[in-house]
């Protein structure tokens, strides 16, 4: 079984990415010489900056390791927004790379699709890499983060994150996670997301409780020798709205254990979140994923390092 | 946990100056009006809306709204939100404009961020009542004279 090359296979949706990405910035500067908010076409960009959130790890609306209850994009309930990103993380042994597209409609549903390419940088498993395509959709549920200002209740979202693994290559005889005791290379997240702007306060508080069975988000396939099936866990973001364009925060993602060969942790990260413009945004991080496949590269540290990510949208 | 929240509202309003005192008062909030109409009057995306409206009436009223929703010593004497904007069609990129104008127009009078937060928070609830149900007709244009221009004169303060 031979795994075509990675770059290769993704080259369509490299393409589309940029072409969209392309059409994202033309079509929005079409739209703002014309009359405002009359054509249900035109995306009306309504919200304000900052509170159409980032782009995850995962593709989704939210921050850095953790999604939002908020519907991506800049488009109100009467419209849509999109947007592409292309995300690096680079950890003491490996390195992520991820990019793709998502659109919210109405405020109330969220599509993305996202590509991720993970190598391993340093040890014996220099030169991995890992393949993984994340199909995700989110729906909004009750609440609105931002105007519901006289109520504690926050924003709900549930989601479901399809993820399909696409191998291992580079490494001799491994071609598939399952050979590290993952029970599958596809696997599917389903998460329920609570969102809150206090902005008396000047605080984003979120916090997501996600089933799960994703080894390393999946990139070590899913499920283990340890634990067959999902499992829940606890993840949060907090942030502190410094301006009306910039935010930073922390977030905390707990992850399941469920392979002998992973010592697997939960990952945390300090970033700064930029909105240049409702078309352009950046999330700059620390990050600190645990340590990961310890037990095969002899490397017991914990994997920190950067995280940078660009989005570009509407 | 309440009863520590409830006890720390309490402690912060007995010893803390009101939002409208710790904004600078009338003359700063004076100020962040007057830039607030400018801004809005050269903002394509809703200076329609006041195509027809008394800008100096406006001001008045709207002076009078945020000094008394920040704790100020004003009594507003417009029409409440949900009358004054109903036949204004105001859709929610509208409404967001209009506080995005307003978040500029506090910070150009010197109102710090974490204050324009605060006084916002009083005042973004209030969409519910101002802007349109979906679907309903939109604001393009509107043959209606504004708010603030069919509002009854204010009395002087």
């Amino acid at each position: 079984m031979q795994m075509p090359s990675g770059w290769r296979t993704n080259h369509p949706l490299r393409r589309t990415l940029f072409i969209f990405s392309l059409a994202a910035l033309v079509g929005v500067r079409a739209a703002s010489a014309s009359a405002p908010f009359e054509n249900p076409a035109i995306p009306d960009e309504g919200k304000l900056p900052l509170t159409a959130g980032f782009t995850d790890i995962d593709g989704a609306g939210g921050a850095g390791l953790v999604p939002w209850a908020i519907i991506t994009g800049y488009g109100t309930e009467d419209s849509y927004g999109a947007n592409a990103h292309y995300t690096l993380v680079l950890l003491g042994d490996f390195r992520l790379r991820s990019y793709g597209i998502a659109l919210g409609a109405l405020d109330r549903v969220e599509a993305s699709i996202t590509q991720d390419q993970f190598s391993a940088t340093g040890t014996a498993l220099s030169g991995l890499t890992v393949e993984q395509r994340i199909y995700g959709l989110k729906v909004r549920l009750t609440g609105d983060a931002v105007y519901d200002q006289d109520s504690w209740a926050p924003q709900t979202a549930v989601g479901v994150e399809y993820k399909r693994n696409s191998g291992i290559s580079d490494v001799p005889g491994v071609v598939d996670p399952r050979q590290l005791g993952a029970v599958s290379d596809t696997g599917s997240d389903f998460y329920l997301s609570a969102t809150k702007v206090y902005l008396a306060q000047s605080l984003l508080l979120d916090v997501t409780l996600r089933y799960t069975n994703a080894n390393e988000f999946g990139l070590v396939g899913f499920g283990g020798d340890l634990r067959r099936d999902r499992s829940v866990r606890f993840e949060s973001s907090v942030a502190y709205l410094l301006s009306r364009t910039v935010a930073v925060g922390a977030e905390y993602r707990d992850k399941p254990h469920d392979l002998s060969v992973d010592d697997e942790r939960g990952a945390w990260d300090a970033f700064v979140a930029w909105t240049a413009s409702r078309h352009v945004s950046v999330v700059a991080a620390f990050v600190s994923a645990g340590s990961i496949l310890s037990p095969v590269t002899h490397d017991t540290r914990d994997q920190n390092g950067a995280y940078l990510s660009l989005q570009v949208g509407f | 946990m309440f009863a520590l929240l409830v006890m720390s509202c309490v402690g912060a309003q007995a010893s803390h100056a009101t939002l409208f005192d710790s904004m600078g008062g009338e003359p700063v909030l004076r100020a962040a009006v007057d830039r607030f109409a400018d801004i809005v009057v050269a903002d394509d995306r809703i200076n329609f809306t006041f195509a027809e409206a008394d800008m100096s009436k406006f001001k008045k009223l709207l002076y009078e709204q945020l000094c008394n929703l920040s704790g100020g010593p004003c009594r507003y004497t417009g029409r409440d939100m949900r009358t004054a904007h109903a036949k204004l069609g105001i859709n929610a990129a509208e409404f967001n404009a209009l506080a995005e104008d307003l978040y500029i127009a506090l910070g150009k009078a010197g109102v710090p961020y974490r204050l324009q937060n605060k006084l916002m928070a009083r005042l973004a609830p209030m969409k519910r009542d101002i802007v349109k149900p979906p679907g309903a007709p939109g604001a393009a244009f509107p043959a209606e004279p504004t708010t603030e221009s069919q509002s009854p004169t204010p009395p002087s303060m």
